[in-house]
């Protein structure tokens, strides 16, 4: 993919925070739907920060270390963590005064709300049907009765393997892996999403079964993250934040 | 593929990775943070200095930044790029807004910073450091003052060609192939 050469140069003016009007507006309901732009914006960004490691100057006042190790003494991470709570209790009541508003309305439109009904019961029982075929495809490959077969050349002996499905825009992964090696006691393989740039992001772990099998099914992962590859590290049980061994199986983006 | 996922050589000798201190700020370590102010305090404060020219007001940026981080310690994850170069560009924004007397114009947890060096020890920022003021210095003199008017004073493109005279389009391009020429200075 190519980035769209009319909007080349707004890009760098984006990133600097230099562009207004309909000419912002323009470029970020072109950047929602193009990845190329997308991708190049981060990489102007990060020519940016290049141009930032020119300011290098004289080092900071001892003085500042300390106010900054002070005000974090004050502010331990349970406390930072519920001060962002508040507003949310605003949308809270926000959406009880809607769901009243709403109600009201749809009782002063019976006729309209009976015919959305059966509307709605029509989508729900498509939806319901749709759900369960969706079930039935994680179930083939999760289930622990499902037997799953590697094909391979003739001759070959049985390589581990692993096979990623990945949907960026909703963050979800279903991951198999076959002919695992038996791992240590109290080690557990941790899958790592590689993101275009910067650290790897776990994406859950797996021990395998007796045959060597394994799935991870959707590990809390942030929607909208661009996938460099895949891979594999061996870790403690519960999991790691970062690899603490170098990757057994790694694999890039088709 | 490169393996990415495996210890860097810093780690190996003892130091914590970049990674390895934004989990334990997650956790909340104030020891992780101060050997990540230790380590990026100074990048941060020129950036900010650089911008404001007043050591007062450059504190200040440095302080808001770093305690942004350990207020929100989620909004860098690894997917935002290098913490060195997403500090950087954080804190130039917070600058310009702070410089404009603006409320910041976007979330930290907006900006995404993709850049091919790492940074990792200070040998690599040394080196670093030489590579773009060699690459500034061979610039034509009229880019490479566009290029520092649009990020350290943050003027736009209008104000900037009203202030040299020089057409719009003129600098617009400028801007971008300056940009370009810092990237290719760092691919092989």
């Amino acid at each position: 993919m190519t980035v769209h050469e009319q909007f080349a140069e707004d890009l760098a003016l984006y990133a600097l925070g230099a562009l207004e009007g309909d000419e912002r507006a323009g470029l970020e309901k072109h950047l929602e739907e193009c990845s190329a732009c997308r991708r190049e914006l981060q990489r102007l960004r990060g020519d940016l920060s290049l141009l930032a490691m020119s300011a290098s100057g004289p080092a900071p006042p001892q003085r500042s270390r300390q106010r900054l190790l002070s005000a974090i003494a004050k502010e331990p991470r349970s406390a930072a963590a519920t001060r962002s709570a508040p507003w949310w209790r605003a949308f809270e009541w926000l959406g009880a005064l809607a769901a009243v508003a709403v109600v009201g309305l749809l009782l002063s439109q019976n006729t309209n709300l009976r015919r959305k009904l059966v509307s709605l019961q029509t989508e729900l029982t498509n939806q319901q049907a749709e759900l369960a075929q969706a079930k039935d495809v994680v179930a083939t490959f999760t289930a622990p009765e499902a037997q799953q077969i590697t094909l391979v050349s003739a001759k070959t002996p049985p390589q581990p393997q692993g096979k990623a499905f990945y949907l960026r825009g909703k963050g979800h992964l279903i991951f198999l892996a076959n002919n695992m090696p038996v791992l240590p006691p109290g080690k557990a393989y941790e899958l790592w999403l590689i993101p275009t740039s910067g650290f790897p992001i776990p994406a859950g772990t797996f021990k395998p079964d007796a045959h060597g099998s394994g799935t991870v099914v959707n590990p809390p992962l942030r929607a909208g993250i661009e996938a460099k590859a895949f891979a594999i590290t061996v870790e403690p049980e519960a999991g790691s934040a970062a690899p603490t061994s170098q990757p057994i199986m790694v694999g890039a983006g088709e | 593929m490169e393996a990415k996922a495996g210890l860097s050589t810093s780690e190996a000798i003892g130091v914590p990775s970049d990674y390895v201190l934004v989990a334990g700020i997650r956790s909340g370590d104030e020891n992780a943070m101060a050997q990540m102010y230790d380590r990026y305090s100074g990048i941060v404060y020129s950036v900010a200095l650089r911008v404001l020219g007043d050591t007062g007001a450059a504190e200040d940026i440095l302080q808001d930044v770093f305690m942004q981080l350990w207020r929100n310690p989620g909004a860098f994850d690894a997917s935002r790029g290098t913490l060195p170069a997403w500090l950087s560009v954080i804190a130039r924004n917070r600058a310009i807004d702070s410089l404009r007397k603006k409320r910041p114009e976007s979330e930290i947890e907006d900006v995404i910073v993709s850049v091919e060096p790492d940074f990792a020890s200070e040998a690599d920022r040394k080196f670093a450091l030489e590579k773009i003021r060699g690459t500034l210095s061979e610039m034509p003199a009229a880019q490479r003052t566009t290029l520092e008017m649009a990020f350290f004073e943050g003027l736009t493109h209008s104000e900037i060609a009203s202030k040299t005279g020089d057409p719009l389009g003129t600098v617009k391009t400028r801007i971008r192939s300056g940009l370009l020429l810092l990237r290719k200075a760092f691919q092989t």
